[in-house]
């Protein structure tokens, strides 16, 4: 049988820890604790032969082998997150034993610590926004192709009616950016942190619709409903824009020990 | 209050992606796949972003629909062949009636 080492999910306070029994990890492995005085950590035993060095570096290339595990490492985490107070750790987070993983808790322990305490009662809301294509660019006024002189299709009024186009176009596009930074804000101010993260990639997230935010938002349990109701008032009262709603995640983009990225 | 759009049951692999690769507690383990790696992984990803796909998406699109502008290679191609079919009729034609006559 190949050699085993210890794949790590994520940290949470080392006190009373509910079962973990139930709870599958990436390919299939039973999920465990490891414990230091002030911080436990999630953990499976994997096969090297999977997530070792080599391996991990050949898998991280393959999108499918990726997504499965992603998936996987998601699904512990999100279950640790629904029982207890849980900062994710980065994905492929391997050590060689328990006694690595201890050694690296006992470091970690102030600064984890901070970070429970911070994330506490939370969870993570993502908001996206799009851009409606089915909502038409504004036309002026007499937007026809008639200039002033009330020729039809002449070369000038080709190029104004192209102008105005392209002017129209860019007015839209400045408003859809305006508009998402306007729902940022609001939402940032009734979360207790709030990130916004780079535009997702149409190939990956298989929506075409051109993205104008990408937010993930720190919400109390309690304020959950409140939360949605305002995603529902500020983003999907706008014309021309369309809203997403995820969640609630663990708290992955609030768990980082480092300050703002 | 209105009720929201269902949230899909399963998350989408971009959402699930970025949470998972670019954001939570970095700890350095034993198996140094660094995460210079991963960055790399995501970079990739995200290169996709910056292409000609993603201009049209974003509605920056306009040289598609201007004709003065939008006759590309194959454009040219594809009437460089019509135009040679039309010539070889025209002439054919021609070369009836110089026959007929």
């Amino acid at each position: 049988m190949a050699d085993t080492v210890v794949y790590l999910y994520a940290l949470v306070r080392p006190g009373v820890v509910p079962d973990l029994s139930p709870l599958r990890g990436v390919s299939g492995t039973a999920v465990r604790l490891v414990r230091d005085d002030r911080l436990a950590c999630l953990v499976s035993d994997v096969d090297e032969d999977e997530f070792g060095e080599t391996a991990l570096r050949t898998n991280l290339e393959d999108l499918r082998w990726l997504e499965r595990a992603a998936r996987e490492h998601d699904a512990v985490v999100a279950a640790a997150a629904r029982e207890m107070c849980t900062a994710p750790l980065r994905f492929a987070t391997v050590c060689r034993d328990d006694a690595s993983v201890r050694a690296r808790l006992h470091v970690l322990g102030p600064q984890a610590a901070a970070v429970l305490d911070r994330i506490d009662g939370c969870d993570e809301w993502g908001v996206k926004l799009y851009a409606d294509p089915s909502s038409p660019v504004p036309v002026p006024a007499g937007g026809s192709v008639v200039d002033e002189h009330g020729a039809t299709g002449s070369g000038t009024a080709y190029l104004m009616q192209r102008r105005r186009e392209l002017a129209d176009r860019a007015f839209a596009v400045e408003q859809d950016a305006r508009a998402a930074d306007d729902v940022f804000a609001v939402l940032a101010e009734s979360a207790v942190a709030a990130r916004r993260h780079r535009l997702q990639d149409p190939q990956l997230s298989g929506d075409q619709r051109p993205m104008l935010l990408n937010g993930a938002f720190l919400v109390r349990r309690g304020d959950a409903d409140s939360f949605r109701a305002l995603v529902h008032a500020v983003a999907y009262g706008r014309r021309s824009i369309a809203a997403v709603l995820t969640g609630p995640w663990a708290p992955y983009s609030f768990a980082s020990t480092e300050q703002d990225p | 209050m209105t009720s929201l759009p269902s949230v899909p049951q399963r998350d989408s692999l971009a959402d699930v992606l970025e949470r998972v690769l670019d954001k939570g507690v970095v700890i350095a383990g034993d198996i140094r796949i660094n995460l210079l790696d991963i960055e790399l992984l995501t970079i990739k990803i995200r290169l996709l972003v910056a292409s000609v796909d993603t201009a049209r998406r974003m509605g920056i699109d306009w040289w598609e629909h201007d004709p003065t502008l939008s006759v590309g290679q194959r454009d040219l191609a594809a009437e460089n062949r019509a135009l040679r079919t039309r010539i070889a009729e025209l002439e054919s034609a021609h070369q009836q009636e110089d026959d007929g006559g």
